[in-house]
């Protein structure tokens, strides 16, 4: 099994870093491959919103930049992990310019999904999603906020399963690797 | 004296026609700008672009009103919206001071339930919290695809519902007033029945991909492992 890391911390965020270590020895404990992606080392552009990768270039957005890989690992992993400092509520900029390329993905065509609007799939399968949000202190609006960002790009991305959670930066690590089994045990992909 | 008062609109699309996000959100400056707001527009990509991050804080610290108008982007705000609002916080984080300025935010989504614009808003309104901005609520639109770059006076049967909308938020913001619920309520109508815009929507991806002669793989899967 392939997992992916997507992480959006700044350079030089030593606790996300840390975080993201723990993750990934998570991840290998639990027999996959992981691949982790610093998305702030990572040149990507801007969508356009042109829509051209559906309609022109389909399934492929017209630039040639690091997107292309966040796209590949992404679809080709059984898990992506998104790893972000909580920002507003939401994702970082850095995670943010990785996953808005990432609709070339679906089809441009319309399904209903409990009476709403959703894309059709484009590929057989999609990854499971687990979204790790990191705070400096609690804060239960953020944290509501998050898992809800969380689990609507779930429906839209069409995950079998997701989780989301979020982890403070000041907490031990032991505390911050509980939290990050407890999100696997959740979307049951590990036995 | 009364000080002329300032509003800065924030564009958060990157489309190279002209946008619904800055469709709907000039028509709002331009009717405070007829009860004397002075006005400016910034957008978001070109700020990223150009690394024009001083001039997007020393617009936002002259305005009275900020208004984001962005379309949804993967269930959130887009990129170049994110990194903007991430150095306005920045910046008045590290003030000791803030005068007071007031947020509003237009979103519009392509899906037709205006809904899916529900997480974003919440995001907007918990920068407004952390950035210090006192937070006037916002505007949702579904379908916004519907606009398809036309002026909205000059398709009034689809946009009569939007234009009162953004008509009764100018009234209130320009008396200091919140977004009223009856402009959000307005806004929320859909601009034409979902099965009519998904049935157009759909016809139009054909179109597009048959002029581009690509019907046939418009499900091409490049990245099959
Ligand atoms: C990268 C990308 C992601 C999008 N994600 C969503 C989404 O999650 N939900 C939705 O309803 N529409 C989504 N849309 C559609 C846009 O929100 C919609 O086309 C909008 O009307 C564009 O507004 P604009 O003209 O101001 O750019 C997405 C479009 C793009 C290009």
């Amino acid at each position: 099994m392939k997992a992916v890391i997507l992480n959006g911390a700044e350079k030089d965020d030593r606790d996300i870093d840390n975080i993201s270590t723990i993750i990934s020895s998570e991840l290998s404990d639990s027999g996959f491959e992981v691949q982790s992606l610093d998305l702030h080392e990572m040149k990507i552009a801007y969508c356009l919103g042109c829509f051209e990768c559906w309609t022109k270039t389909p399934g492929e957005c017209r630039h040639n930049d690091d997107a292309r890989e966040v796209v590949r690992q992404f679809i080709q992993s059984d898990l992506s992990v998104l790893l972000t400092p909580v920002t507003f509520g939401g994702y970082s900029s850095n995670l943010k310019k990785g996953l808005d390329r990432i609709i070339c993905l679906i089809s441009p065509f319309f399904m209903q999904i409990n009476g709403e609007t959703h894309h059709k799939k484009r590929y057989d399968s999609y990854p499971h999603i687990i979204g790790i949000g990191v705070l400096p202190e609690e804060d239960k609006e953020s944290e509501r906020i998050f898992t809800t960002l969380v689990s609507r790009n779930a429906l839209n991305a069409h995950a079998p399963s997701h989780s989301a959670g979020v982890v403070l930066r000041n907490q031990e690590s032991e505390t911050i690797r509980e939290n990050i089994r407890s999100l696997l045990d959740e979307i049951g992909v590990v036995q | 004296m009364n000080q002329v008062k300032r509003i800065l609109l924030l564009v958060g699309s990157a489309k190279q026609t002209i946008s619904t996000s800055e469709l709907i959100g000039t028509y709002l400056i331009e009717r405070l700008q007829s009860n004397g707001y002075e006005t400016e527009t910034l957008f978001a990509h070109k700020l990223l672009k150009s690394n024009s991050w001083e001039r997007l804080l020393s617009s936002t610290d002259r305005a009275d009103i900020i208004v984001i108008a962005f379309p949804l982007f993967v269930d959130c705000l887009p990129y170049s919206v994110i990194k903007s609002l991430e150095q306005i916080a920045g910046h008045r984080q590290a003030k000791s001071e803030l005068k007071e300025q007031t947020l509003v935010c237009l979103a519009n989504c392509g899906f037709p339930e205006q809904h899916h614009n529900d997480t974003a808003i919440a995001i907007c309104r918990q920068f407004a919290r952390e950035a210090g901005f006192k937070w006037a609520g916002a505007l949702s639109l579904g379908g916004g695809e519907a606009i398809g770059g036309q002026p909205l006076f000059k398709i009034k049967r689809t946009t009569k519902n939007v234009m009162k909308a953004l008509d009764l938020t100018a009234e209130a913001i320009a008396l200091g007033h919140p977004v009223p619920q009856e402009a959000i309520d307005s806004m929320a109508k859909p601009m034409v029945p979902k099965w009519i815009y998904l049935l157009m929507g759909g016809w139009g991806w054909k179109r597009r991909a048959k002029k581009n002669r690509v019907l046939k793989t418009i499900l091409h899967r490049p990245y099959e492992g």
